[in-house]
């Protein structure tokens, strides 16, 4: 797998202010699963994304506790809307004290 | 001059002698084609093996979930298969009653077709029909003869040399009987015609499919993810001590920026046409040490990251060198010969005029003229996997019922280039995303 922990953000390629904005994230994580012996999980501290926080200009906007049901690689979308101009910031939290940041300039064209 | 004569019948008799024996040799001379049968350098399941059970029962070894028939008995694209195309053949029309019941249920059966792949016949559960074919649905109004109709079924060939119809009956899908009943049911359709419930039930008015986004966003394609986890191939040492890494210093875009642009392509030391895959297939257990073998993910994956560091740079495929040319040259009399049960040819599907840009039941086919090749490896979102060119070629002929040939396979390979030589000139955009 690719390096763990690297994040692409994607918004679209124009944007206007007011408009209401989709954005796509992508982080590379294991996100490992529950294993199983003799049909019992087994008790370990498993390596998985457990929350995800939003950031625009400073203010946390939204925030998102996941479980180890999101697949690998897992991929968010959400849509927020775009009052001013400044970064946007998608942190990624994992169980094992993971943390993985991607930004992205919010500008008006 | 008696002395000579002498000399030389020995000669020739050893010649002879050696052709029998040595169906091997076919190749041989043949410029371009390495002189021995390629080795296959592919996964198991990709090797187009067929085993013998201890019944005796032949079963073809092919990936998870395809059809294992051994379709042994009709002519493939091996250049080593020498069979001719089926001879058209033609019965006399049994004479039972036809049931235009039954010939409704066959003329729709799946198992068998089904016909309405290609053809569109009344009916809101005739679903989804193709337009390869001509619209059947107002057949009954020309009121052709019977014995006409059950001849076109059983044979065309005998009217249309060069249609793209299989000869259902005489390759043994239909039987006589079968299409008595078929042609009942075709004397049923007439007009006039009820205005169409849902558009998309008729092919000629169903949208065409649109896509699936950027190919090259990471968040759209599972494929770039992917692609770049060769990376970490790239830099790993194999059993030989050596990495790609060392050899092609600066990262892969750059070492192999430009390279996928010229494949497939003959390389001399291995005296054969290969593409990246086919290539990666020997050079990396050459090199360093580690197996890569055809169809396997770490072939996929590294084929991917190489033609990525072409992407955006036009198709520059070469087709003057003798070795191309002549590789181009068969590798066109391959899209054009007629294979397997269903006695089809690439170019049914595949070229202008025929089946391309057209609905296969629901599936629109590609056009070859128009370049196809562009963006393979591509992600499939209906397998949600990785499938090369090669794999999609294994596929396409394995419904048609032919055994497929390994997937590093020489005839594949320069199939692969005359299909890329329609792309020539055209920026390369690796991975795809299709259906």
């Amino acid at each position: 797998m690719a390096e763990i922990g690297r994040v692409r953000i994607r918004i679209p390629s124009s944007i206007k202010q007011g408009d209401v904005v989709k954005v796509r994230v992508l982080v590379i994580h294991p996100m490992e699963i529950v294993q199983r012996r003799d049909g019992k999980p087994v008790d370990k501290n498993y390596h998985f994304i457990n929350r995800v926080v939003v950031t625009y200009v400073g203010k946390e906007i939204a925030q998102f506790e996941t479980t180890q049901s999101i697949s690998e690689n897992p991929f968010f979308s959400f849509a927020f809307k775009a009052t001013e101009a400044g970064p946007l910031k998608v942190t990624f939290l994992d169980t094992q004290g993971g943390r993985y940041e991607g930004t992205t300039d919010i500008k008006f064209s | 001059m008696r002395r000579s004569r002498h000399r030389a019948a020995p000669a020739v008799l050893v010649a002879l002698l050696f052709a029998a024996g040595c169906a091997q040799s076919e190749t041989k001379g043949i410029s371009g084609l390495p002189p021995t049968p390629w080795v296959s350098r592919a996964i198991p399941e990709a090797t187009g093996d067929v085993k013998t059970l201890p019944d005796g029962k032949r079963q073809a070894v092919r990936y998870r979930g395809w059809t294992m028939e051994d379709f042994g008995k009709y002519r493939t694209y091996a250049y080593g298969d020498s069979r001719p195309e089926v001879a058209p053949a033609r019965v006399a029309m049994p004479a039972v009653a036809g049931d235009p019941k039954k010939g409704r249920s066959l003329f729709l059966a799946r198992s068998l077709g089904p016909c309405t792949g290609c053809h569109l016949v009344q009916g809101d559960d005739v679903w989804p029909a193709g337009n390869v074919g001509p619209d059947l649905s107002t057949f009954g109004d020309r009121r052709l003869p019977d014995e006409y109709v059950f001849n076109m079924i059983y044979d065309p060939r005998h009217v249309f040399p060069n249609t793209t119809m299989p000869p259902w009956g005489t390759v043994g899908v239909l039987k006589p009987e079968d299409i008595v009943h078929m042609v009942a049911f075709l004397k049923t359709q007439k007009g006039p015609l009820w205005p169409e419930k849902n558009s998309e039930r008729n092919p000629e008015t169903r949208p065409k499919p649109v896509g699936f986004g950027d190919n090259l966003d990471p968040t759209n394609n599972p494929a770039v993810i992917r692609a770049e986890s060769a990376e970490a191939l790239w830099a790993r040492k194999g059993p030989a001590g050596k990495s790609c890494a060392e050899c092609h210093p600066g990262g892969p875009l750059q070492a192999m920026k430009g390279v996928a642009t010229r494949y497939p392509k003959y390389v001399a030391p291995y005296r054969r046409v290969m593409s990246i895959g086919d290539f990666l297939a020997v050079h990396s257990p050459e090199t360093t040490g580690a197996p890569m073998l055809a169809q396997s993910a770490d072939n996929l994956d590294m084929a991917m990251l190489v033609k990525m560091a072409s992407n955006g740079m036009p198709v520059s495929v070469d087709l003057a060198s003798p070795e191309n040319r002549a590789a181009f040259e068969r590798g066109m009399a391959n899209f054009n010969k007629r294979v397997g049960q269903r006695n089809h040819a690439c170019a049914d599907c595949h070229a202008s005029g025929k089946g391309a840009d057209r609905f296969l039941g629901g599936r629109f086919l590609g056009n070859a003229q128009a370049g196809l090749t562009r963006h393979f490896p591509t992600w499939r979102t209906s397998q949600a996997d990785v499938w090369d060119m090669r794999k999609r070629m294994q596929w396409c002929m394995t419904p048609l019922g032919m055994n497929m040939l390994p997937a590093d396979a020489v005839e594949y390979a320069e199939l692969e280039l005359y299909l890329t030589s329609f792309d020539k000139g055209k920026p390369m955009s690796v991975p795809g995303i299709r259906h």
